[in-house]
Order: C-alpha cells, then sequence, then structure tokens
C-alpha cells in the first residue's frame, strides 16, 4: 500500500473506529491496518477492547493473551465500536446524544472495504444530487432530480461542519402513505472522516433516524467504511433494517471506486462544483484549513 | 410460490432475481444475514444447505441448492420456450454446461477476491486477481471471436442461455475485487448486451446500460 | 515525461470496439480515454472523468448524441464535451464554462487514432494504402511497448494464402519505436502486416496488428486465429520476461482544471456597431424553404469547432446589411456539426427576414454570436407542454426533439395556418406521436383549444410557449386562469412590442464597480454602461431576450421588457438594461 510514510499529525491524532465490538470473537486476535499501519485488535471475555501493532506472532483467529502483549494503543469503546489513535489524543470522540435514547436501536449495517480515499467517501455520504441516479427508486428517482437550496454552517470553535434544510425528493418516503414526498436531512461532519445523518423517521414524524459514517483509513486510497444505525424502528429485524443500508452502500461503492483521482482534490478549481455541492465545497474549504494532508490533493499555496 | 433465501450484495443470489425477473416467475424472498451475521453458517441455515453457501431455493418444498443448478431449474421448469436452458441441441446444451462451470471457476477468483477486498474474507488476493484475469482472457478472446461470427451470446445460438447469466455477475462486479476490465474490450460489450436483455434488473455494484438498438 | 510519445498519433481501439451506443474505456500514456460514437458516427475521445466529481465517464451511457455520467446525471454533448444539463439544477443552463477536455480522433485502417498532444496529422502508411486492409484482434499485453516492440520485430507468421503452413519467412521491412512491417512469404504466397503498440501505461500495451490485404471469406476466420494464436504465444514470452524485471511505476498525467473553451481565433475586421461581438464565422452550408415563407439555414463552422448549445438556444446573426437578429437553434441534442435556423419572411420587418431570404445564399459567410441561453429547458416536469406559434416552433422544436430523444412525456401543440406552414415536417414527422397540429384556428378557436390543453395542470408538469405575441399572451393568460403557477409558465417573446417611454432621466450605483453614472432621457442603462467602458453581454436589445438582465440591489425599477414574468417584475429584484428605466432616482445595480 501507498505511502505508509506520509504523516498527517492531524489525523494520526485523531480516534479512529476499527471494528464493532459485537462482531469480535472474544480472546481472538483480528487483523486490520490504519493509516498504513498493520494492527491487530481484541477483545477478552468482559468486552474489554484491546490494539496493538501487528506482529509475526499474532495470527488472524487465533488465542491470544491479552495480559501478556507489552505495547497497547489508546483504546476506546464507543458507539459499539472499538476507537483507537496512533499518535496522542487530541481530542475526545465527538457526541451523538441521540445514541444513549433508551428506544432506539444501534446496530452496525456494515463494515465494509472500499478502493477510495476517506474524504471522497465522506463527500459522498453528504451528497443528495445522486439520489435518482445511484439509489434509484430508493432515495430518490428521476425526474425529481432537484437539489433545493440548504443552508451549511460551520461551528464557531470550527469542529463540526453542520448542513440543515436539506429536502429531496423521496419516492417512498413513509410507510403510513404511498407515494413519494420530500424528506428532510440534516449532516453533521464532526470528525475529518466521519459524518452523520439525521432524517426524518418515518414511524414518527417529530424524532429522526440517525445514520452514522465512520471511516477508517486503511491507506490514503483504502477505507474500511463502518456504518452505526440509530433507529426508532421497533418492529423490522434487525437483518432487513441492515440489509437497507448495505443495499445504499453496495450502490455507491462502485461510484467511489470509479473516482479519480482517489483522493479528494482541495483545489477549488481541480472539480466544478455547483450551487447543490455547497456542503462539499464547505467540507473541502475545512480540510483545507484544518491542514488535513492525508487522503487529499492539498491545494497548491 | 418459490423461497429464494437471498442475499442482497451476493451475485449468485442475483442470477436467480435476474433470471425469474426475466422469466416473470414470482418468488418470495427470504433475507438471510450473510454479513455480518453469518446467518449462512448457521444451524437452521446448514440444515436447507449442509455447504453453508447462498442461495438456496424452496420450490414448493423442494429445496435445491447452487446458484447454477437452480439457474438449470428454473429455466427448465419456467421458460416454455426453453430458450435458456436449450435441451433440444445436444451441442448448445453441451455448451451451456460448459460455460456454467467456467461461472464456477469465475466465482472462486473474481468473488473470492470481491469478498477479500469488501469483506475482508482471509484470502490470497494475488492468487485470486490473477486466476480471474487468466479466465478474462479466455472469456474476451471467445466472445471476440463470437462476435465476429455475429453471435452475442456465450453459447451459440441467437438467444442468451443461464450460462450468460451464470457468468454475469462476478464478471461485472470484478472491480469491486480490484480486478480491471479494461483490457477485455469483448467483456464489456457483452455486459452491455446483458443489461439490455428485456426484463434485466440491476444489483448494488452494477449500473444500467443505456438504450440499445431497437431491434433487440 | 513522455513528451516524445504524446506528440505521436498511436492507435487507441478498434472501429469494432465502438458498437452502437457503447462506451470504451481507453488509456494511453498511462491517460485514460472514454471513447464513444455519436449515433452520426462522429467519435469522441474525452478526458476519462466528469468534471464534477472525477467519475469515470466510462462506464456512463452514451445515449447515441450525449454521454451521461451515472452519479448525477450530467450530460456532456457529442463533439463538443461541453456540459448541457445539470439535472440538480434543473432550471438552470449550465455554464458553457463546463466543458471536458477532448482529443482528436482518426479513424483509419479499421482503428481508432488519437494523441495527447499530436504534431502534424497521421501519417498514411504505404502498404495500407489498399482499401482491402484487415485488421486483427488486438491483444493486451501486460508489459511495457518497447520490450513489446523488441519481439514482434522478430514475428513469424504464415501469408494468408497458405495459413496451414510451416515454411513461411518473415521479413522485417522496417520499424520503429511503435511500428513495424512484416512481410511473410510461403512459396508464391506473401502476405504484408503493420503492427502497431499502443503504449497503454508504462508497463501494459496493445499490439494492434493489420494485415494489407483482407483474406478470401472462407479464410478470414483461420487467418484471425493463426494470429490470435501467434501473438497470445508472444505476449505469454513477453510477459514471462518482463515478470523478471524492476516494474516501473505507472505513468502519472496530469490532470488540468477544467477551463473555458478558447473560441476560435479570428480577425475582428468589422466591429459590430452596437457592440455586440459576433467570434464565430459560419457559412451557410444549406438554405431551403421548410414551409410557406419560412427559409431554413445549416450553419457549418469554418473556424473550428461550434461551442455546445442547449435547447432553447439563440444567436445572433450579424447580417450583410448590417443588421443584427437573433434566431433560436432548432438542434436536436448532439447535433453539434452545424447550427440550423429558420428565418420567416416578415413583409414588415426591418429587413432582417428580408436579406436572409433575399440576400443570404448557400457558400455565404456570416458571423454570429455563441449561443445564448435565456429560455432553458427543465427536464425534471412529470409532462411538458409546447405551444407554438407559428415562427415560434423554433427554440420549441430543439426541446421537443430533447425530450422525444430522452423518452420524457411531452406534447408539442404546433398552431400554423395551414399544412404549408408547418416548418421542419420531416422532423416533426419523425416524433409523430408527441406532436399536435392545430391548423387554421382563430383566435377565438385557438383559445378554446389552448383552454382544453392547458385544463389539467397538476404539480411539476411545466408549460413552455413561443409565438406572436398575442398568441403568447393569450396563452399565458389562459394558463393563469386555469391554475398554472406563474414558475410553470415559460415563453420567449421574438419582439417586445411594447412602446417604451425613455424620457425619464435617473442615477445608477454600480455597486460592485463603484461608480455612479447618470442615465439621459432617450438612452437606455446598456447605452450609458457601454459609453463608460463597462461591456454587458446584449444581444436582442429590446427587452425579449433576457441576455442583459442585472440584478437589482436597491431603488424601483421600471419594466419595459417582455423577458420577466409578472411576477419577477413585481419582485424588482432584476431588470433589463436595453429597456428598463427606473421609478425611484436611483438604482443600485450588482455590478
Amino acid at each position: 500500500m501507498q505511502n505508509q510514510n506520509e504523516k498527517d499529525p492531524i489525523i494520526e491524532n485523531l480516534w479512529h473506529a476499527l471494528g464493532a465490538l459485537k462482531e469480535i470473537d472474544a480472546g481472538q486476535v483480528n487483523k486490520t491496518q490504519l493509516l498504513g499501519q498493520p494492527l491487530c485488535y481484541g477483545k477478552d471475555a468482559n468486552d474489554v477492547a484491546f490494539v496493538w501493532p501487528a506482529s509475526e506472532r499474532h495470527k488472524t483467529h487465533t488465542p491470544v493473551n491479552f495480559e501478556a502483549l507489552n505495547r497497547c494503543l489508546p483504546v476506546q469503546v464507543r458507539y459499539g465500536y472499538v476507537w483507537t489513535c496512533l499518535g496522542t489524543p487530541s481530542e475526545e470522540i465527538f457526541d451523538i446524544p441521540e445514541y444513549v435514547e433508551p428506544d432506539r436501536r444501534n446496530l452496525n449495517a456494515a463494515s465494509m472495504g472500499v478502493h477510495v480515499s476517506a474524504p471522497r467517501a465522506i463527500e459522498n455520504f453528504l451528497d443528495m444530487g445522486h439520489f435518482p441516479y445511484v439509489h434509484t427508486d430508493i432515495l430518490g428517482v428521476e425526474p425529481h432530480t432537484e437539489v433545493k437550496d440548504y443552508d451549511v454552517t460551520v461551528s464557531a470553535d470550527a469542529c463540526e461542519i453542520l448542513a440543515t434544510r436539506c429536502l429531496f425528493y423521496q419516492p417512498m418516503a413513509s410507510q403510513a402513505s404511498a407515494g413519494g414526498a420530500d424528506v428532510e436531512y440534516v449532516y453533521r461532519v464532526p470528525h475529518p472522516y466521519c459524518s452523520i445523518l439525521y432524517k426524518s423517521s418515518p414511524l414518527d414524524a417529530a424524532r429522526q433516524d440517525v445514520i452514522c459514517i465512520f471511516i477508517q483509513p486503511l491507506d490514503q486510497e483504502h477505507i474500511r467504511a463502518h456504518m452505526l444505525l440509530s433507529v426508532l424502528d421497533v418492529d423490522n429485524p434487525d437483518i432487513s433494517i441492515r440489509a437497507f443500508q448495505q443495499t445504499i452502500f453496495g450502490q455507491d461503492k462502485p461510484i467511489l471506486e470509479n473516482q479519480f483521482p482517489k483522493r479528494l482534490p482541495l483545489d477549488p478549481r481541480v472539480e466544478t462544483p455547483i450551487r447543490a455541492d455547497k456542503s462539499a465545497i464547505t467540507y473541502r474549504r475545512w480540510l483545507r484549513q484544518k491542514g488535513i494532508t492525508y487522503g487529499v490533493i492539498p491545494a497548491a499555496a | 410460490m418459490i423461497k429464494l433465501y437471498d442475499y442482497e450484495l451476493s451475485g449468485n443470489c442475483f442470477k436467480l432475481r435476474l433470471l425469474m425477473a426475466i422469466l416473470g416467475v414470482k418468488y418470495e424472498p427470504v433475507a438471510v444475514d450473510f454479513y455480518p451475521g453469518l446467518e449462512h453458517k448457521s444451524p437452521w441455515f446448514l440444515q436447507l444447505n449442509p455447504l453453508g453457501q447462498l442461495p438456496v431455493i424452496d420450490d414448493d418444498g423442494y429445496i435445491l441448492r447452487d446458484a447454477q443448478a437452480i439457474l438449470i431449474y428454473l429455466a427448465s421448469k419456467y421458460d416454455p420456450s426453453a430458450k435458456w436452458y436449450p435441451t433440444g441441441s445436444p451441442n448448445l446444451l453441451g455448451e451451456v454446461c460448459q460455460w456454467m462451470a467456467f461461472a464456477d471457476a469465475i466465482t472462486s477468483t473474481a468473488s473470492a477476491a470481491r469478498l477479500h477486498d469488501g469483506l475482508f474474507y482471509d484470502f490470497d488476493i494475488e492468487a485470486c486477481r490473477t486466476g480471474a484475469h487468466r479466465l478474462f482472457r479466455i472469456l474476451d478472446e471467445h466472445l471476440w471471436f463470437g462476435e465476429d461470427q455475429g453471435n452475442d451470446w456465450l453459447c451459440s445460438g441467437s438467444h442468451p442461455t443461464v450460462a450468460d447469466l451464470a457468468c454475469f455477475p462476478y464478471v461485472v462486479l470484478s472491480e469491486e475485487g480490484g480486478i480491471s476490465r479494461q483490457d477485455y474490450p469483448a467483456i464489456r460489450r457483452w455486459t452491455d448486451r446483458v443489461k439490455r436483455i428485456p426484463g434485466f434488473r440491476v444489483m448494488p455494484g452494477i449500473f444500467p446500460a443505456g438504450p440499445g438498438p431497437k431491434t433487440t | 515525461m513522455n513528451e516524445a510519445a504524446q506528440r505521436i498519433w498511436h492507435p487507441i481501439a478498434s472501429s469494432t470496439d465502438l458498437p452502437f451506443r457503447h462506451t470504451y474505456h481507453g488509456q494511453l500514456l498511462g491517460r485514460e480515454f472514454a471513447v464513444w460514437r455519436a449515433d452520426d458516427g462522429y467519435v469522441n475521445v474525452w478526458e476519462n472523468r466528469c468534471l464534477h466529481r472525477g467519475v469515470r465517464l466510462s462506464i456512463g451511457i452514451n445515449d447515441g448524441t450525449e454521454l451521461k455520467c451515472q452519479y448525477h446525471g450530467w450530460r456532456y454533448a457529442n463533439r463538443t464535451a461541453g456540459c448541457t444539463y445539470i439535472p440538480a439544477h434543473p432550471a438552470d443552463a449550465p455554464a458553457r464554462t463546463i466543458c471536458n477536455q477532448t482529443y482528436p480522433a482518426i479513424e483509419r485502417y479499421g482503428l481508432i487514432w488519437s494523441a495527447e498532444a499530436p504534431v502534424g496529422e497521421l501519417a498514411y502508411i504505404e502498404v495500407l494504402s489498399g482499401s482491402a486492409v484487415f485488421p486483427l484482434r488486438g491483444i493486451a499485453v501486460n508489459a511495457p511497448a518497447k520490450l513489446v516492440m523488441q519481439k514482434l520485430v522478430t514475428y513469424q507468421f504464415q501469408p494468408s494464402g497458405q495459413i496451414k503452413g510451416q515454411t513461411a519467412t518473415s521479413q522485417l521491412l522496417s520499424s520503429s519505436d511503435d511500428s513495424c512491417h512484416l512481410a511473410a512469404t510461403d512459396g508464391a504466397h506473401s502476405t504484408t502486416a503493420v503492427f502497431f503498440v499502443q503504449p497503454v501505461d508504462a508497463g501494459r500495451s496493445v499490439i494492434r496488428g493489420v494485415l494489407a490485404e483482407t483474406p478470401a471469406d472462407d479464410l478470414k476466420r483461420p487467418v484471425l486465429y493463426h494470429h490470435n494464436q501467434l501473438l497470445t504465444a508472444l505476449r505469454e514470452q513477453v510477459e514471462q520476461e518482463f515478470s523478471t524485471l524492476p516494474q516501473p511505476a505507472p505513468f502519472a498525467p496530469v490532470i488540468a482544471p477544467p477551463s473555458a473553451p478558447t473560441l476560435p481565433d479570428i480577425d475582428f475586421d468589422s466591429p459590430s456597431p452596437r457592440g455586440r461581438s459576433a467570434p464565430l464565422r459560419v457559412q451557410v452550408s444549406k438554405k431551403w424553404m421548410t414551409a410557406l415563407d419560412i427559409a431554413a439555414f445549416d450553419l457549418v463552422s469554418i473556424t473550428g469547432q461550434l461551442p455546445t448549445y442547449q435547447p432553447g438556444a439563440h444567436i445572433d446573426v450579424h447580417m450583410p446589411n448590417g443588421l443584427i437578429r437573433q434566431y433560436s437553434l432548432t438542434n436536436g441534442p448532439g447535433e453539434t456539426d452545424k447550427y440550423t435556423i429558420a428565418v420567416k419572411r416578415e413583409a414588415a420587418s426591418g429587413g432582417g427576414s428580408l436579406c436572409m431570404h433575399g440576400q443570404v445564399r448557400e457558400g455565404d459567410v456570416l458571423a454570429i454570436s455563441e449561443p445564448r441561453n435565456n429560455f432553458p429547458l427543465r427536464r425534471d416536469a412529470i409532462q411538458t407542454v409546447f405551444v407554438a406559434g407559428g415562427i415560434g416552433i423554433t427554440p420549441l422544436l430543439a426541446m421537443s426533439r430533447t425530450l422525444h430523444h430522452s423518452g420524457l412525456p411531452q406534447t408539442l401543440h404546433y398552431f400554423t395556418q395551414s399544412r404549408d406552414h408547418i416548418a421542419f415536417p420531416e422532423i416533426l414527422g419523425t416524433m409523430a406521436a408527441t406532436v399536435q397540429h392545430h391548423l387554421n384556428l382563430s383566435p377565438e378557436e385557438t383559445a378554446g383549444q389552448l383552454r382544453g390543453i392547458l385544463e389539467s395542470y397538476k404539480p411539476a408538469m411545466h408549460l413552455y410557449v413561443c409565438g406572436p405575441g398575442p398568441m403568447l399572451e393569450a396563452t399565458r393568460k389562459i394558463a393563469d386562469d386555469l391554475g398554472w403557477p406563474e414558475p410553470a409558465v415559460h415563453f420567449e417573446y421574438f419582439k417586445n412590442t411594447n412602446e417604451i417611454d425613455d424620457s425619464s432621466q435617473f442615477e445608477i450605483n454600480l455597486a460592485r464597480s463603484a461608480m455612479t453614472l447618470q442615465v439621459a432621457a432617450g438612452k437606455t442603462i446598456l447605452e450609458t454602461l457601454r459609453e463608460n467602458g463597462i461591456e454587458l453581454p446584449s444581444s436582442c436589445e429590446q427587452g425579449a431576450c433576457g441576455t442583459c438582465v442585472v440584478d437589482i440591489l436597491e431603488g424601483e425599477p421600471e419594466h419595459h421588457d417582455v423577458f420577466l414574468s409578472d411576477g419577477e417584475k413585481q419582485s424588482g429584484k432584476r431588470l433589463m438594461t436595453c429597456v428598463s428605466r427606473a421609478k425611484s432616482n436611483r438604482l443600485v445595480l450588482d455590478i
């Protein structure tokens, strides 16, 4: 994998999700990679998670004695995932207040590999204009292609991007009524490689389902996308809730893998934004201002 | 009604959904949590298929596993024209079986590469990709010489067969396993033709083709 | 890197790689191409990325006239690669600057040739000068072109007439970095072949062979198999050898940011008297009477590729008699090899139509402006209704053809005096199911028909009207009566028949230029701006076309145009600098 030596101190000091805690077999070695560095992770019988640098000694799915590990990386379990940091954690993991609401179902929809950079995947997650073309008959349908004006702000401390009043026509807008209608979305970007989407719940118009994407950068051009669902649905089994999100992501995947260059260009002239891309424009500018270099093509000074 | 034990992102399940859509056969999908639930390895599923593989169908109590076998069963039973599984012509039938076996080889290489890259299966990825490219070279050459004779499909004859549907999914999903089809222009044209078969439907990872020649 | 190779023409595909409505994925010296043949036969070789988000266009849809990106449905036109439609903003005409990088294409010897920065023409190859050349199957090789070439010069094959033999000797006639000429002789039989090696990337190539003669019919297939087998064996050898060598890094072609297409370089021998630019020179390639009193003109460029247009666009035509007139393009999608306009003979006209009818002949050269689109077509309607009166068919024909090509729901109502007055009947005939003719109706009968046509408005329906003033007024009124909201009613007047009172005087403040100017009685805002060195695009200069629109930041305008809708006029946010004036003493404009 390319450019293992390129360091981005900001990204290195952030927390990154590695995998869903529930999907880990206790007492065994799991292998993955973060920012080009091979890692092992696992959990013990009490769901205590460990992350440590990979070595020849540790083979996938073999037993491991966590107490005998001599150097472990910082670890946290948050939102059902194991998170780690290769450097010195610079800040706490962002807050998702809805996650702890008692009537919500929280589950990992999937952790899927994609051959693309993390920022390209986030930008796609923020995008509505592709719904009729990529998620045909599900999140959108021709001829309802218009992206209406919406609002994007960056928080005063520059920690987070917020896009609100995002409306897009959805062919099966709710379970209660047949036919399409505009659905409202709110997007948060609290981390360069993570985003949270709020979408009016088909069951309770006053509340929102929450869909999060936590991108684990394997390297600059390969990712593992972890998708957390926090939904109000109590009737449907896990499998159908997951299947919906896997279908959506499976549709995005070939688009992401056909984007070129794979890293996100931050020079605003390299690609052609339109008004509908307000959140993407803000996201690119925000990455530039933060000084992010990993997974992007920095703008010439 | 036919029950299809199904996983949306599986190319082997998709080829059955595709044939049934083309033939207008109604079915009831039973979603199996292949990932992350590994439900195809669960006791209840192993009773249906001890190999622990999708897809499986249950046609009014008749249970059958293996995507290629099910294609043959469905086409034999539900295609009265006998074009999709051409039992009337020994030569053609031989070709169909030959390419059905080829589809299995595609699954064990191109599909395996996709599982490695997408779901981090512990496979020898270089071997998977090299094997898929070896098959794709054979397939591209076959299709090129077929086109030169006016053949649109894998087998001789003017109508597509279950062999086309058997080979199609993991060929067209190969890029998810890091296997480019750029060097196989005849394969790329054939995938366009398959996408233009009346009744064609997509799955995640497969784009539709635009309108083709009016005559097809 | 590769500068020398970039100047040379290379084959990038076989002709047979570009069947009907297919998009081929090509590559040369690392740079990827989307290659597609339009229904009119034109071969497009484009940078393989959508300008919006960099998605490969080789996965896009070739609809025969345009290439459509799979990600957001952006459409790019045949030849120009200019963007014609952005579905996220259906009401807007895309900026002309959104134009993909194109590369030249030549189809010869059964191959498609291109180059990144060609110097000179593609040279003719003498041994392939006959008409019966026979292209072989291209063989992709995972090895650098140079290595492939080294093996290829020793390639041994049988002549086509002695394909089963084994005793042929091959002779190398000539070779270069990227091609070699070989002759195989076996007894009395001899075959000459030329092999080109396409440098795909640093470690990848394609061998593209062409025989100088087509074998007899019964030998074609054996000959194809013969070379396929031998070249495949050669590939195995080269790849085996290459696998033992250090693997080169792939080429890294520079992706240049999109830039505005440059207009043909022209001497402005006679700057237009009213400051309206006409940078294009076109020749009338065909002039014909398409209907009674309506002449149609095909205009082809003599100064390079014509710019991209969208349905609804018009051009200014600068006539030999000095007049400037606006004509809508009637072209369907992707018809980028010419502009087609139609002109009605108006006895009472100021001389524009008489000049076009009487003076302009086939072969004449005219100066025209780039197309401008102030009448853009939405393609997100659940049903589009077109109402054309007489010569008002012209912009609506382009629109209707566009929707027809995409299979979008629409009806074109065409009001004319008689069958003889129907323009472009041959085109309308190809979309007969979408066209309804209304012949020889009185104004009252027309109104009755319109009420029937417009009676069942539903949300997301759109109406486009173009025709004589009174008919247009009547249609707008009926649509309003029948509940059509103003944003769903789109119209274009031929001309502004309002009496314009230009006796007022007022001040204009230019916010962006920080200037204050006085508009005198008898002068327009546009003229005042020009006199002070501020150039604004304009076209009809009589308040009909909408080209010279500007935003108002402060002040109350006095509208005299027929471009803005009533609602837009009331909101007071925009004006036409060519005719609008001020009710307040001062206007602040966003210029």
